[in-house]
């Protein structure tokens, strides 16, 4: 099975160079019997690629430890889920994982068009597969294929690294890699539009559901990655500005932009060139997060770095995208000119802009950071990284605006808001802003940013609740129908519209919760068996933790591990007992590091977080001597920590309600108009 | 041995797979579907799109009569002027005499009377503009809109 995957691999090359020409050259000529050998081969590749992933998985499955990579990334003892994971647990398999993907969406993408928008197709299916060679030649030529044998068979593997032996682990990387692979589909309609010259809102018409897909991949993929990084990494947090968490953030942050300033060129017929760059960039984007996470460039927790012959070719691609991007743009700039311009810095076009403006200066920002300790090595010769307080310190204000204009957007006129119209649909939402600020205020919150943040947020939901109010009563009048069904068709009729407000109410309630972060309590204590430590919690309850003593299980050897030391504590709300927390170190066999497990107590205000920070007497610990049970302990009180999870789930629904197909596509378009006023409509 | 074969199979599969349009001469499909916008159709939508946002951020209440006014006036005009250029190209693909300049002019005249005159809401006696459907104050299902009736006879 595994050589018949290497063999696979190698027949994709040719494949895939055949469909892209074809596509190319089909598309300029107008042959259909071209075209559609171009769009086979599609699915000729994804049917080779899926052959090789199976092939690297049944050698994981196989304990096949000739092959480097699954020596490297696996060993007997390790569970058959995580084996099964091995196909993106390192470079290697990342990058056949990442191909095979794409693969995936452009077969679905070539199944789904197989009978319309022919004069965009051939032009699509040849931009696919020239990616598709160039993750091929980089896992057959840039010292990565996964098929690669050693001169030996060892007896074992290396295991995999302990950190990523956690379930959230196994889904959160697959769904980074939906998010960013699906995006090449809206870039290779935008390069097909470019090529056939048609540059109307079409190409965004046809794609802006792939576009909201593979947003939805890349937040659903954040948000697990900082759940991984809460649970597993046990030092508290859930976003450390590492190089390869912001490398998945960049294309998020440029995507959100896109998704917003393509209802500019929908509505009306401006920022041709913006779009075009913007999914440009966001490309190149995703392809950076992928060669960033997997190249070693900059050293990571999350950098299993190989080799940098990789870091050449990867550089070489987005250098050649960019060049051949720009160079289109510039030859179609006349077809590119805006039908309109903006007329007034109070409308909702401003305010589109503006949103764009600032993600990507967040987006800048971030990338500066990201590289600066590369930056810094080549001017300076040594590396300076800057840390999380540079992060939040230029990031925290420019999500404020953000989340102002999320508020904002919505509720703005287009064209030209009067001044009028913005006392109507401010005044109030302004009001339950401030309101809501005072009243915090009053009870003691003093932290400026995060004060600023739910001031912001109640005015946000309070112009989100106004609208589905305003929304449903009118349609409840309109059409005399109850106020509930009046909601549901409200809602399915423009379901883009009213999916979007729910993914703002999503994104709000995410803030809320990251604000929640200036009122983290963090206390350390030496303890001995039934010693307590108070935590008094920003809402007012008194934490009473009782440390009961620590158990030690040793040479288990069963799923890598070596020993295992449990800390018993027991915790007291107000006085009144709440169940019992574990808190672990583990040594594990494939790994020289303790990890730490932490005890989390979840409540929908706040999170009671105990991590073991360090055994006093490992040794005797070890030998479960009761007089050798000492302990530090670290807790933490994390206020609102789970509206960031919460956030997440409702952003996910409204995304899904954007996606769900409308019904206005199924008719025609002569029924389609009723929905505007008689005046032109008939 | 059957990894060999396995191998073949596969090759031999893929290559028949993808070579078979080109050496059978089997066409893509390559025209336009009926629910495909053509640029005018499209340009149309977002006219006509814009229209609908304007009638609901007013029914909503979020703009106030002038503002409402105003900018439906102007949209209203777009909407005819796109809609002028999809009927053209209409009529370029289907040969068919296409309504002259004079007729379309004396239509978008008599949409802006309409907007001038306004109709007038027998329940709660509001002056709507012409063309709703319904009044814009109390909901009231308002008379055939005139211009429905003009651009028949366009």
């Amino acid at each position: 099975m595994t050589v018949l995957g290497e063999f696979a691999l190698w027949l994709a090359l040719p494949l895939a160079i055949w469909g892209g020409v074809l596509g190319f050259v089909g598309g300029r000529t107008q042959r259909g019997e071209l075209i559609l050998s171009a769009e086979r081969s599609v699915y000729g590749i994804f049917f080779l690629l899926l052959l090789a992933s199976a092939g690297v998985v049944a050698a994981f499955l196989g304990d096949k430890f000739q092959y480097w990579y699954v020596a490297s990334y696996s060993n007997r003892e390790l569970e058959t889920f995580y084996k099964v994971a091995g196909l993106w647990a390192g470079q290697r398999g990342s990058l056949l994982f990442w191909a095979l993907l794409l693969s995936f969406f452009a077969s679905v993408c070539v199944w789904l068009n197989r009978k319309k928008n022919r004069e965009f197709m051939p032009y699509v299916v040849g931009v696919l597969q020239a990616i598709t060679v160039f993750f091929v030649v980089v896992l057959l030529f840039a010292k990565v294929n996964p098929f690669e044998r050693l001169p030996f068979t060892p007896a074992n593997g290396q295991g995999l690294n302990p950190q990523l032996q956690n379930y959230w682990m196994t889904i959160h990387p697959p769904t980074l890699y939906l998010g960013f692979t699906s995006f090449t589909i809206p870039f290779a309609f935008a390069i097909a539009a470019l090529l056939n010259g048609r540059l109307d809102a079409r190409w965004i018409v046809l794609t802006r559901r792939w576009t909201l897909l593979s947003w939805l991949f890349l937040s659903v993929g954040i948000v697990l990655g900082m759940r991984w990084a809460y649970e597993e990494l046990g030092w508290g947090g859930y976003w450390f500005w590492d190089p390869v968490e912001n490398a998945s953030l960049l294309p998020w942050l440029t995507a959100t932009a896109f998704l917003h300033s393509i209802q500019i060129q929908e509505h009306r017929g401006m920022l041709k060139v913006w779009n075009m760059s913007l999914v440009v960039l966001t490309f190149l984007l995703t392809v950076f997060a992928t060669f960033l996470t997997r190249s070693g460039l900059i050293e990571s927790v999350h950098s299993f770095a190989e080799n940098t012959r990789i870091a050449i070719i990867f550089l070489a691609f987005l250098g050649s995208v960019t060049a051949f991007a720009l160079v289109l743009v510039l030859y179609r700039l006349p077809s590119l000119r805006s039908e309109n311009r903006i007329e007034s810095f109070f409308s909702r076009e401003a305010a589109f802009l503006f949103n764009n403006l600032i993600l990507l200066g967040a987006a800048f920002t971030v990338m500066w950071g990201t590289l600066f300790p590369l930056i810094s090595e080549a001017v300076t010769g040594e590396k300076v990284s800057v840390g999380p307080p540079f992060f939040n310190r230029v990031n925290i204000p420019i999500g404020l605006a953000l989340l102002a204009l999320a508020g904002i957007g919505p509720v703005i006129a287009w064209r030209r808001a009067s001044r009028r119209n913005l006392k109507k649909n401010f005044f109030w939402p302004a009001l339950v802003g401030l309101g809501v600020g005072a009243i915090l205020w009053a009870i003691g919150a003093r932290h400026p940013m995060a004060l600023l943040t739910w001031a912001l947020g109640a005015f946000v939901l309070t112009i989100v609740g106004v609208e589905f109010w305003k929304g449903t009563r009118a349609r409840a009048r309109i059409e005399g129908e109850g106020y509930a069904p009046a909601f549901y068709h409200l809602v399915t009729r423009n379901r883009r519209r009213w999916g979007g407000y729910i993914v703002h109410v999503g994104i709000v309630v995410i803030f809320m919760g990251l604000a929640g972060a200036a009122y983290n309590q963090d206390v350390r204590k030496f303890m001995e068996p039934g010693d307590t430590v108070q935590v008094r919690s920003p809402f007012g309850e008194q934490y009473t933790l009782t440390y009961q003593g620590i158990s030690s299980s040793v040479g288990r050897g069963q799923r890598n591990l070596l020993w295992q030391a449990v800390a018993l504590v027991d915790v007291a709300v107000d006085g009144k007992a709440a169940g019992t927390l574990t808190t672990e170190k583990r040594q594990y066999v494939t790994s020289q590091q303790l990890m730490t497990e932490v005890g989390i107590r979840s409540t929908p205000w706040e999170d009671l977080y105990v991590i073991l920070s360090a055994v006093d007497n490992v040794e005797g610990v070890l030998r479960n001597d009761p007089g050798a049970q000492a302990v530090t302990l670290q807790v933490l009180i994390k206020p609102l920590v789970g509206w960031i999870w919460y956030g997440g789930l409702v952003l996910v629904f409204g995304s899904l309600i954007a996606l769900w197909p409308s019904v206005e596509r199924n008719r025609p378009a002569e029924q389609e108009t009723t929905d505007v006023p008689a005046v032109v409509s008939a | 041995m059957t990894t060999l074969i396995g191998a073949l199979l596969v090759a031999v599969a893929v290559v028949i797979f993808v070579l078979q349009p080109v050496v059978k001469g089997i066409q893509a499909s390559m025209g336009r579907t009926d629910d495909e916008l053509t640029d005018t159709e499209a340009r149309k939508r977002v006219a006509l799109l814009a229209l609908r946002d304007v009638e609901y951020d007013y029914l909503a209440g979020k703009l106030d009569d002038a503002d409402y006014h105003s900018l439906k006036a102007e949209l209203t005009a777009e909407a005819l002027a796109a809609l002028r250029a999809d009927e053209e190209a209409r009529a370029r693909v289907s040969g068919t005499a296409f309504p002259g300049d004079e007729e379309l002019e004396a239509e978008i005249a008599r949409v802006r009377e309409g907007l001038r005159a306004g109709v007038v809401c027998v329940v709660c006696g509001f002056e709507n503009e012409t063309g709703s459907r319904f009044c814009s104050s109390c909901g009231q299902k308002l008379g055939p809109p005139a211009t429905n009736t003009a651009r028949q006879h366009a």
